[in-house]
């Protein structure tokens, strides 16, 4: 052989090999249970997520002070073994169990809890989240920080660089004190005091630690502007003694609420409210604390490995105090993003759970023939919405919104684009036992073009183009097509579309740079308010614009409420309130599509659709429908069929 | 040689350099930042942030910080997840690797076989038939190739699994679908090449010496017949490797190329940044190993 | 041999004459050639054929199945009438737009405020809008996507002829209820002019580059071809990606709309942008050898300039590569083309294209269900095509060939 052919091979059977070394490191025994999690997850800090397949990871990874049940989702102990609640409904005192450890074996105290807690609420953690603890006692007020705060006020001053003895990711070394007084520039104009942008840009705090008055400045750098003596600190909020959150010893923690909040254990058991461990992270930092080999948690799993775009891999955690109560030792997250290739995966039997199916693919299962032994779609406890910017001109006119609502043909999105869903004419989805939403108007073509020819298009004539904007998923775009048509054929006007990239399409929603906005909100809690507080007046995650008093009052004044029929009638007020002017536009209530394998027990469907891992079992000697199959659905869920028809209507 | 190696590693370094400076001010002229989120930032947050990216510092000393960076092998990290690219490239890497080498080993084999057979029985049914097949790699989006053999592969013939990483079967579909292009296009090359070769005078003299038909074509026209094969070895190389994002979404494989297609998709600038530098010193090694093969397989090739 | 300055033309047409006689006797190449035309020809008059609206939906006939009887139907819902009712509405509109934008182009920076500026430029943009919504209204009341003028006038036409009848769906339905053999038929418009109009941009980049480079020689020719090495190593793909989704975004997007740039016109650019590398090294390596010819010598020698050498007499001699090579380019920019829409970064809606098609294709098979024709037929109007391209690419590549002279 030609010693130059000879090389080639060399080459070749060294690739070769390269590749065959490659994958025997990427080869693992397969778990006992294997979910497909449908995304590489942002990070595993509790505090910073919002995602569902985030959550799923952290449930497992963390438990808070008490944990949400697999099939009601009822408040269940956690790391708090008891509780109890002051007669004003205001104050919980919580119970913590002595054997709660870290995953190093260290205990879970009072302190770590204060101490996440604090971490969550601290706007530089960005947690956007943090709304949901706003119904502690001064919660909100130490989250606007130096907004927050008023002269009189106990503070505390996080200064730039920690104190001598702290690890060294902490935060800055932390002064307490009373701000005494709050000095703002010489010369400076009143409007430049007052644009909240620049807020910080002019003021000088002044505050009297151990009697002694020291001047601020919020910043790296003092300008030279400041008065002399001013310090620079990285932030001045107020002392977080002073929110509704403490330890009473060292396992005992007391929460303090603005107003009763019936669903404030359910928050509790809340996966961002997860305790997360001090020293972890401040000795490894914001980007190393998560990574496997340093991760800290304390719930009944813990971090094996993850793998960029695999896989996470979850073992039982040793030092959890139910250790003996979890029947998993291994569990594979998959993050497969396309929804084809999770569903080969499940049927080829590589993987236990899928959370969702294509439309397309549901659509099948529903008719199967033998009926599937591993499909049970249900309701789930969220809205898939249209919102409109009502800053923009024609949106402005509540006459124009409701022709456009009134132009939707929901009957034909739900049979066409979707497999199970049910058409949404109210905000809040249906389910909750006593709460009965008020809904918008059906579809009705003939009041649409009355309405916008009073707005003054009649049929269409003068209607500026609008576009709707969505997210790139078939899905969305399917029905973002049959609405364009819709809204053309019913009312003449001229649609388009234009999908954004997620990243894109979130701050084009938050910088309002839409007409019409694709969006869906998926319940937190059991209960009308975490729809219907979206829309108050600036709210956190309101992005049209729209606000009326009357709704903000009736929300404000709920919250307040201790009397739980009144407080739902005021709910329900506002959400007609909301149907009534419509700057949203509901379109249909969510269905959870899992597909949960017949061997696996203690997998329960559930308005919020969210199933604890921990809870589960593999049994596959076992005969008979499992949890999953035999749940008594939320509300009956039946495939709707557009009859075909010969003949255009 | 050595100085031809070091021209070449030379002209690597500016073209890093000029792709990289083309990068960070493309990056920073379009909008989208790492602080994009569904809700209002109050203006000191958003400040803090940036100036955990460095985002609050002068253009030029931004450029000058990413640059140390980059020089010392220090990628970057996510603006939206929380880990960092040099722990995405050592994860993905190896993976998006061993892809794109079985792809490519897949590609040559075959398609050289392909060629071979149809040059030597030119004009008969197997050569129009072996030449029709290998088109069909070309003129199909290799998403539908892929489509396709997963329903005949994994659910009629419930040969191979569906899809995933960590044994060898589950890369066989990939590989498959990722080098069926380029098999293609090494078949056509080395058909026309080795027709090209069995008319010459050398291959006839051979003949005319009572040489087995076999030993003609493999002792005397394939090396020769290589050589255009050799040269597309280059661009099969990049092909492969920018073009696995497909395949490993389809296949849900964790290789580079998808992370790349995200982080652009996300505007997730420090990986995008890093990822193009990655690839730029990968297709520049690549060219560069596949001239010296080209010196190494065709003697009259002088590095100059 | 020697040649003189005025028999180059002749020996030119002769070597093409002499490549078309062995192209005409491969059979192969012969049937590619004219399945091409056919498909140009009838994606150029796609407007004038009976076929249903590509953008018609028509839900209750989701995934209808392919059907043969009947095969006409008279469901075509065309309102001629509205075409010249509209006209004064078009002109008033016209005339509005017109006045907007003398008013815009008045505003100066120093004067007017940002914000004012800003607005009036949306002000514009919306009585665009408006014209343009005028004149396609008649049309897409009917289900066709944004019309150019003479597209419009092939839809009249049409309606003139066939009146209210149209091809039932042969090949089905999609999603929504849309015929696929008009959405194939149309898609076809998109995907071809794609694929020709960037292989024209990389092509004319690729000769001008290559033939600079190899009819300047010396170090101009090395830095040249230096650069061409090094811009191979640069990953195009990604590259392209992250320009077309930076494209996209709103603002940056409403610019250019302002300048009547859309994503398909900057697609034809980038993507042209990045194929020329090829052409231009092969054009160099052919422009090289050319140079030392005889008659460009005495051309030189002549006095003609070097632009006109360049252009007039190397130029034509490259036609054969060019040939071969826009055969080979075509195919490739139109998968790369399915491949963005892969990513969701392609032809937006209500425009189709084949590669969109095969994406919502590839999305109904399924294990459990397979709506074949979906993936089938557009698969075969691609592979056919693209089939067809790589023949004859083959046949003229040895008709071209010199060694194949006289055979």
């Amino acid at each position: 052989m030609p010693p130059r052919l000879a090389f080639a091979l060399v080459c070749l059977v060294a690739m070769l090999g390269g590749v065959v070394a490659v994958v025997k490191q990427g080869q693992l025994p397969p778990a006992d249970f294997t979910f497909n999690n449908d995304t590489e997850i942002e990070s595993l800090d509790p505090a910073v997520v919002t995602g569902q397949p985030e959550g799923r990871i952290i449930d497992e990874l963390y438990e808070g002070l008490v944990k949400l049940g697999p099939k009601d989702r009822k408040p269940m102990p956690g790391v708090a073994e008891r509780w109890e609640v002051s007669d004003d409904g205001l104050t919980y005192t919580f119970h913590l169990r002595r054997d709660a450890k870290w995953s190093d074996g260290s205990p879970v105290t009072a302190r770590d809890f204060v101490y996440s807690m604090r971490r969550f609420l601290d706007p530089l953690t960005l947690a956007e989240y943090a709304y949901q603890a706003w119904y502690l006692k001064n919660a909100k007020r130490y989250s606007r920080a130096a907004r927050g705060v008023e002269i009189g006020d106990r503070v505390e001053v996080e200064l730039l660089e920690p104190s001598a003895d702290a690890l060294p990711f902490a935060r800055g070394e932390v002064l307490r004190g009373e701000l005494v007084g709050v000095e703002t520039d010489p010369g400076v104009a009143a409007e430049m005091l007052d644009d909240p942008a620049k807020f910080i840009d002019y003021r000088t705090f002044v505050v009297s630690i151990d009697g002694e008055e020291q001047r601020f400045r919020i910043g790296d750098r003092v300008p030279a502007r400041a008065p002399t003596g001013a310090k620079p600190c990285r932030q001045l909020t107020l002392d977080f003694a002073e929110v509704g959150f403490r330890a009473i010893d060292d396992y005992t923690v007391e929460t303090v609420l603005e107003s009763p909040t019936p669903y404030w254990l359910n928050l509790l058991g809340f996966y961002p409210l997860a305790p997360v461990n001090q020293r972890c992270i401040e000795t490894h930092g914001p980007a190393k604390w998560t990574e496997a080999e340093n991760l800290v948690t304390n719930g009944p799993f813990r971090l094996e490995f993850r793998r960029l775009r695999d896989r996470i891999r979850l073992r039982k955690n040793p030092h959890y105090w139910n250790r003996d109560g979890v029947a998993l030792e291994t569990i594979d997250a998959l993050a497969v993003q396309s929804l084809t290739t999770s569903f080969n995966l499940y049927e080829t039997g590589k993987v236990d759970w899928i959370t969702k199916v294509t439309p397309l693919i549901a659509r099948e299962l529903f008719e199967a023939e033998p009926p599937r032994d591993d499909f049970n779609p249900d309701a789930q406890f969220g809205t898939y919405f249209y919102a409109f910017n009502v800053t923009r001109k024609p949106f402005d006119d509540p006459r124009v919104r409701q022709a456009l609502v009134l132009a939707l043909d929901r009957e034909e999105i739900v049979t066409t684009a979707c497999a199970g869903e049910l058409p949404a004419r109210s905000f809040t989805p249906p389910g909750l036992p006593n709460y009965d939403a008020p809904e918008c108007p059906d579809t009705n073509v003939e009041r649409a073009k009355e309405l916008l020819a009073e707005a003054g298009y009649p049929d269409g004539t003068g209607f500026p183009k609008i576009e709707i904007l969505y997210n790139y998923e078939q899905q969305h775009q399917t029905i973002a097509e049959l609405i364009r048509k819709q809204w053309r054929r019913n009312l003449g006007i001229d649609v388009s579309t234009r999908n954004e990239e997620w990243g894109s399409f979130l701050s084009s929603q938050r910088q309002q740079k839409y007409d019409v906005m694709r969006r869906a909100w998926i319940g937190d809690y059991l209960d009308p308010n975490t729809f219907l507080d979206l829309f108050v007046t600036d709210g956190e995650n309101n992005a049209t614009g729209w606000g009326d008093p009357e709704y903000d009052r009736l929300i404000r004044e709920a919250k307040a409420e201790a009397d739980p029929e009144v407080r739902i009638e005021m709910l329900a007020e506002a959400e007609r309130i909301l149907m009534r002017e419509v700057p949203i536009m509901p379109i249909y209530y969510y269905v959870s599509r899992s597909m949960v394998k017949p061997y696996v027990y203690g997998w329960y469907n559930n308005l919020e659709d969210r199933h604890p891992l921990w809870a589960l079992s593999i049994d596959r000697t076992a005969t008979g429908p499992n949890d999953f199959m035999s749940s008594e659905p939320v509300r009956e869920i039946k495939l709707n069929r557009r009859e075909p028809e010969g003949a255009e209507q | 040689m050595i100085s031809f190696i070091l021209r070449r590693l030379g002209w690597m370094l500016i073209t890093l350099w000029v792709v990289f400076t083309v990068s960070f001010f493309l990056m920073r002229a379009v909008p989208g930042g790492p602080y994009d989120s569904e809700r209002a930032l109050e203006p000191e947050i958003e400040a803090n942030i940036k100036r955990q990216y460095n985002l609050d510092l002068p253009v030029h000393e931004q450029y000058w910080l990413r640059m140390k960076g980059m020089a010392s092998g220090e990628l970057g990290s996510s603006m939206k997840k929380d880990y960092t690219v040099n722990r995405l490239v050592r994860e993905g890497l190896p993976v998006s690797a061993a892809l794109g080498l079985l792809a490519l080993a897949f590609a040559f084999s075959v398609g050289l076989v392909a060629g071979i057979v149809s040059a030597v029985f030119r004009g008969s049914v197997a050569d129009v038939s072996l030449m029709s097949i290998a088109t069909i790699g070309i003129a199909l989006p290799n998403f539908v190739v892929a489509g396709f053999a997963i329903i005949l592969f994994v659910f009629t013939l419930r040969w191979l699994p569906a899809a995933g990483w960590g044994s060898l079967d589950q890369l066989v579909l990939p590989a498959l679908c990722l080098g069926a292009p380029y098999a293609a296009y090494v078949a056509r090359i080395s058909r026309t090449g080795m027709l090209d070769v069995l008319g010459q005078d050398f291959i006839r003299t051979a003949r005319a010496k009572g040489a087995s038909p076999f030993s003609v074509v493999v002792k005397h026209a394939l090396p020769t017949a290589l050589l255009p094969v050799v040269s597309f070895l280059g661009p099969a190389v990049a092909g492969i490797l920018t073009g696995s994002p497909v395949i490993e979404q389809i296949f849900a494989i964790p290789g580079l190329g998808w992370h790349f297609v995200q982080s652009a998709i996300d505007k997730d600038y420090p990986i995008a940044m890093g990822l193009v530098l990655l690839y730029t010193t990968l297709l520049y090694s690549m060219n560069l190993i596949v001239d010296l093969l080209y010196g190494v397989l065709d003697p009259r090739v002088e590095w100059k | 041999m020697t040649t003189t300055p005025s028999r180059t033309k002749e020996i030119g047409v002769s070597l093409t004459q002499d490549a078309w006689r062995r192209l005409k006797k491969s059979w192969a190449a012969m049937t590619a050639l004219w399945t091409l035309v056919a498909v140009v020809v009838l994606a150029f008059f796609t407007p004038l054929l009976p076929l249903q609206p590509p953008d018609r939906d028509l839900t209750r006939q989701m995934f209808a199945e392919p059907t043969l009887s009947p095969i006409w139907e008279d469901t075509f819902a065309f309102e001629a009438e509205l075409v010249d009712q509209l006209d004064a509405e078009i002109t008033e509109a016209r005339s509005e737009f017109t006045a907007q934008r003398e008013e815009f182009n008045q505003l100066r920076p120093p004067e007017a405020s940002p914000e004012a500026i800003e607005e009036a430029a949306r002000t514009v943009r919306r009585a665009r809008a408006n014209v343009d919504s005028l004149i396609q209204r008649p049309y897409a009341d009917a289900g066709f996507p944004k019309l150019g003028p003479l597209a419009r006038a092939m839809v009249r036409a049409r309606y003139a002829v066939f009146g209210e009848w149209q091809l039932a769906s042969v090949c089905g339905r999609d999603k929504l209820g849309r015929d696929l053999l008009s959405r194939i038929f149309w898609g076809a418009r998109v995907s071809l002019i794609v694929g020709i109009v960037a292989t024209l941009v990389s092509l004319v980049i690729g000769v001008s580059y290559g033939a600079i480079s190899g009819y300047a020689g010396g170090w101009i020719d090395n830095l040249m071809m230096r650069i061409v090495d090094v811009l191979y190593s640069i990953p195009f793909v990604f590259l392209v990606i992250f320009i077309i989704s930076v494209l996209s975004e709103d603002s940056v997007k409403e610019w250019l709309a302002g300048y009547g740039i859309d994503r398909i016109t900057i697609f034809y650019f980038v993507v042209g942008a990045i194929y020329w590398l090829t052409m231009a090294r092969v054009v160099r390596g052919q422009v090289v050898s050319l140079r030392n010819e005889q008659y460009v010598e005495a051309a030189r020698s002549l006095g003609v300039s070097q632009g006109a050498i360049v252009f007039r007499h190397i130029v034509p001699n490259l036609l054969s590569i060019v040939l071969v090579y826009l055969t080979l380019t075509i195919p490739r920019v139109i998968l790369f083309e399915a491949f963005l829409s892969f990513l969701g970064l392609g032809v937006e809606p209500p425009d189709v294209s084949w590669g969109l098609l095969a994406n919502e294709g590839i999305q109904v098979i399924t294990p459990v269900k397979t709506y074949w024709w979906l993936i089938v037929f557009p698969s075969l109007a691609i592979g056919s095509t693209l089939f067809a391209l790589n023949f004859l690419g083959d046949g003229l590549r040895d008709a071209f060939d010199p060694r194949m002279k006289g055979r």
